[in-house]
């Protein structure tokens, strides 16, 4: 294991899960990565990614109620941990950081 | 639209291969895109869509590994539970267990017997540290059209070799010569070995006295160990002289310049007395050493890293070398040996000097092995099935208190193995102090012990034969039980045991090896007495001969002897039945015939007590002597002489033979070869080597001692050697014997196991219908019906296993015994129909144990539980 390290797809997966909060399963959260993020991905690659996440201690899962949609079948909901919402911080932390050092003409090619 | 639904196979799919405790997040999500999709895309594209997505979740997290719905348990916990349950169960049922515990404790003891066994065969001169990087360079030799392989090579091959090629970093030589040694009043006869002073370099023989490299000194030799007790008793023998008096007469004194460490019991390569083949040189100075002088062995040693294959190039050089100076004797091809590999192969090299025997033996008894182990789980097998009838309800009981199958499967794996670790344990003892001592004293020229060449290697194998026997014999029995459904037990509807046919075929196939084992050795031990009652052709009682070196000593010894009133007849012969006669070939009629021959004096064939089957004996006449023989019944067979021989002639040598009689065939090898053609010839100019003595066989030991007597006043510094004709195959009569004693072994123990399996077996199912039997008492069966009823299940199966078997082993056998002894007896069905017959007893009075015990039982003892 890489440690803490979050891939890519595992940190849009996780904050897709935060932003989904509380009505985070799988369905919700692969159409939510396609609308927001423009990635088409199978169903099942999600369930690999968010069982990962949730053996990492990042989510926590309990299932639904059942409805009469989905066959009756009841969803299974995750949630952000505590561990969870501190690596979304110290991912988006390294980021800016790293952001805020690129110097400004680097960005007046424009001119 | 809601009546759409997606393909119900893939569906169905799923649900297959899904880990249950994922099944429905799974489910619940592909339903929903499902329904959607017939919604926007259509139906026909949903159910492709489903389907694909049914596919991509086959993925390895996702697939059910178990079927039980738990997945963490505390397995390790339980296996304490397991080992108690187990030892408790042994303590309960204390008969069935010993029987299963002994009966698998006695296979693994031939099991580990044979192990040994054929370990201490495989490691011969293993202890030599260099043993990869020598190697005995053997040959081919064309014969008779027959390609041998020899281990007798040219003197100048080592050298030659050693010279050309410097990966070669040492070579040694070995001749073997007889000589009579001799200190103060010690003479005996003994083999000296003429090596290379750097043999001492190549093999790692420990130095227990004296400089390691004393063969480097021309007049120093090296002695074993068993040399120092026989000449020297307390002496230190290092520095002390030794007289050595070689075949021609010459006598040579060496000094002791080391002795070697007793051998290991590995060693193959050994020797008493290892001279600088320097003096065997010196000593045949008069005749020029060339390609066509042949040694007795030649070994090199490459350097560390050098392949022996980087020599092969000059072989071809040194063949043609050998074709120049001796064209009779052609060498096709060489062949080096690693000294670690001689002594399994040496059954292969003619005049080897590593000893091992044929394979055939270790082979036979590794199946052999192999059989009885399997009879032994078979009937491990049989019994734990059985006996664990009696603990459905314990089994039952452990699925409802939540258990799953890989628990039960445990337990039994569990107690199974560790029933097998008791027979381990019994078994090791059993090898211990009863098969290995049995073996050790069945196979007198082998030193066997409770050891291995590598002690690792034995612990491996101790440790394979226990998993291998404990899995393969508590498999099944664990797999088996563990499978009931627990309402069905505690409904009492599980039909167990009787009907099943697995256990049947189990105990058919035991009984059927068991029956193939025993008639199989039967029809060997009946060869084998046989052939320890056989005639050899000629009466042996009564005779004796004595070794002479020359003819004078034949003079005088003869002399003495005929004063002697006891001694019927005396007569002098160049070889001895029973110690080998000489190799020769003639032509007749354009045809090889290969045939033995040897020289013999008046009245040999009554000395001997030969019987003449036409014709007249030899005298000493010198026609006689010069150009008569006699030739055996096998020599006419083979010339094609139709009408009487006598008086027919045939070239030999390019001399003119008229034969004067013919001597019924006789052994003069042991049973194992066969007689081949004989020619009885004057001595002629050969001088005598044997002198032989006929006297009532009461008075025969009285002579021989007179005999020693008047030798020590001929020939005081030649050893006596004397042979009792009577005494000349007893190498043969112990090996029969060997072999018979071995072959009752297999098969007592052969069907001990058979009855064992089928005892237990047996007591089980009575045990279990003693309810019914006696209450079919009570209804007024009859005995008979109670026999009939507690056989009927295997007395099909004893049939069929025999009606199998016995032919099978029989003929199995017979076949054998044709191709292996060159003069087989006839086949006869005594040893069949006794086999038959020892297998049946023991059979019915293992069986009639427990019916009689169904027969006796009383009703309202067993009734009254319930």
């Amino acid at each position: 294991m890489k440690g803490n390290h979050l891939g890519e797809l595992e940190e849009l997966v996780l904050l897709t899960v935060g932003s989904l909060f509380d009505k985070a399963y799988g369905v919700a959260v692969m159409d939510e990565l396609r609308t927001s993020a423009n990635r088409d991905m199978n169903i099942s690659a999600i369930h690999a990614v968010l069982r990962r996440l949730e053996e990492k201690g990042l989510l926590n899962s309990r299932m639904g109620g059942s409805t009469n949609e989905r066959g009756g079948r009841r969803k299974r909901l995750f949630t952000l941990t505590k561990s969870g919402k501190q690596a979304i911080d110290e991912t988006i932390a390294v980021r800016n950081a790293l952001y805020n050092k690129i110097p400004d003409m680097s960005f007046n090619f424009s001119i | 639209m809601k009546e759409v639904k997606p393909p119900s196979w893939a569906e169905r799919f799923l649900g297959w291969y899904c880990d249950p405790y994922f099944l429905e997040e799974i489910e619940g999500d592909i339903y929903e895109l499902f329904d959607r999709r017939v919604a926007t895309q259509g139906q026909q594209r949903a159910r492709l869509l489903f389907i694909w997505d049914v596919i991509r979740f086959l993925r390895w997290s996702n697939i059910k590994k178990s079927n039980s719905k738990f997945k963490y348990m505390n397995n390790t916990v339980l296996f304490a539970n397991y080992l108690k349950l187990g030892i408790r169960n042994i303590r309960r049922n204390l008969p069935s267990a010993t029987i299963n515990i002994l009966g698998l404790a006695m296979a693994i003891s031939f099991a580990i017997t044979v192990f040994i066994f054929v370990d201490a065969q495989y490691s011969v001169d293993k202890h030599h540290a260099n043993g990869d990087r020598i190697y005995q360079l053997t040959n081919y030799v064309e014969q008779e059209g027959e390609e041998n392989l020899w281990g007798y090579s040219p003197f100048l091959l080592g050298p030659a070799i050693a010279e050309e090629h410097p990966a070669v970093e040492y070579f040694t030589r070995m001749k073997y010569v007889s000589a009579s040694i001799r200190h103060g009043d010690h003479v005996f006869d003994e083999t000296v070995k003429f090596v290379d002073p750097d043999f001492m370099r190549m093999m790692d023989f420990e130095v227990s006295s004296g400089n390691r490299f004393a063969l480097n000194q021309t007049d120093q030799i090296v002695i074993s160990q068993a040399i120092v007790t026989k000449y020297f008793e307390y002496e230190e023998p290092v520095g002390k002289d030794l007289s050595f008096k070689f075949l021609d007469g010459e006598i040579r004194r060496f000094t002791v310049g080391a002795v070697l460490e007793e051998y290991p019991y590995n060693a193959g390569v050994r020797g008493n007395f290892f001279v600088p083949i320097s003096n065997y040189f010196s000593m045949n100075a008069d005749t020029h050493i060339d390609w066509s002088d042949m040694t007795t062995a030649t070994f090199i040693m490459m350097r560390e890293g050098q392949p022996v294959t980087s020599i092969e190039s000059s072989y071809d050089r040194y063949i043609q070398q050998q074709h120049g100076s001796n064209p009779d004797w052609k060498i096709q091809s060489i062949l080096p040996i690693s000294l670690w590999d001689l002594s399994t192969q040496s059954y292969l090299i003619t005049g080897g000097v590593s000893g091992g025997g044929h394979p055939a033996g270790r082979l036979a008894l590794m199946i052999l092995a192999g059989f009885l182990l399997g009879i032994a789980c078979f009937n491990f097998m049989n019994i734990s099935v059985a006996a664990s009838t009696k603990r459905l309800k314990e089994i039952a009981l452990r699925k409802v208190m939540g258990s799953v199958k890989a628990q039960i499967i445990n337990q039994f794996l569990t107690e199974n193995v560790l029933q097998c670790f008791f027979a381990l344990i019994a078994g090791i003892v059993m090898a211990y102090f009863l098969f290995i001592p049995g073996f050790d004293q069945l196979i007198p020229q082998m030193d066997l012990q409770f050891r291995a060449h590598d002690p690792m290697k034995l612990a491996l194998f101790l440790v394979v034969l226990l998993l291998v026997v404990g899995l393969i014999s508590g498999a099944y029995p664990a797999f088996y039980i563990s499978r009931f459904d627990a309402i069905s037990i505690f409904k009492g509807s599980q039909k167990f045991g009787s009907g099943n046919l697995f256990s049947k075929v189990l105990l058919g196939f035991q009984l059927f090896l068991a029956s193939f084992i025993i008639v199989g050795c039967f029809v060997m031990v009946d060869q084998s007495i046989y052939l320890s009652y056989k005639d050899w052709g000629y009466t042996p009682e009564g005779t004796f001969s004595v070794f002479v070196n020359n003819q004078e000593q034949y003079d005088l010894l003869k002399n003495e002897l005929i004063k002697h009133p006891d001694i019927q007849s005396t007569t002098a012969s160049t070889h001895l039945i029973g110690r080998g006669l000489p190799l020769k070939s003639i032509e007749y009629n354009d045809r090889q015939i290969a045939l033995r021959t040897y020289g013999v004096s008046q009245d040999y064939m009554e000395t001997m007590q030969l019987r003449m089957e036409d014709g007249r004996e030899l005298t000493d006449r010198s026609s006689d002597q010069e150009q008569h023989v006699i030739v055996n019944e096998t020599f006419v067979q083979q010339i094609g002489w139709q009408n009487s021989p006598v008086n027919k002639t045939f070239k030999m040598d390019s001399v003119r033979y008229t034969v004067v009689g013919v001597v019924k065939d006789f052994h003069y090898y042991s049973f194992f070869s066969g007689i081949e053609p004989l020619v009885i010839k004057g001595l002629g100019e050969a001088a005598p080597r044997y002198i032989s003595v006929k006297a009532s066989p009461d008075k025969l030991i009285a002579v021989h001692d007179f005999a020693r007597e008047k030798w020590q006043e001929v020939a005081p510094n030649d050893p006596f050697d004397a042979v009792f004709q009577e005494d000349s195959f007893n190498d043969f009569y112990q090996e029969n014997d060997t072999n018979i004693k071995i072959t009752l072994w297999i098969s007592a123990m052969a069907i001990i196991l058979a009855s064992l399996g089928l005892y237990g077996l047996l007591a089980f199912n009575i045990q279990k219908k003693l309810k019914e039997f006696s209450i079919r008492k009570v209804l007024g069966a009859s005995p008979k019906t109670i026999i009939r009823l507690a056989g009927r299940q295997y007395s099909w199966i004893l049939l069929i296993a025999f009606v199998l078997g016995a032919p099978l082993g029989f003929l199995g056998m017979s076949a054998l015994i044709q191709s292996v002894f060159p003069d087989p007896k006839a086949i006869s069905v005594l040893p069949f129909i006794v086999a038959i017959s020892i297998i049946v007893i023991t059979l019915v009075v293992t069986v009639s144990g427990q019916v009689i015990r169904a027969i006796r039982v009383n009703p309202a003892d067993v009734l009254r539980n319930e």
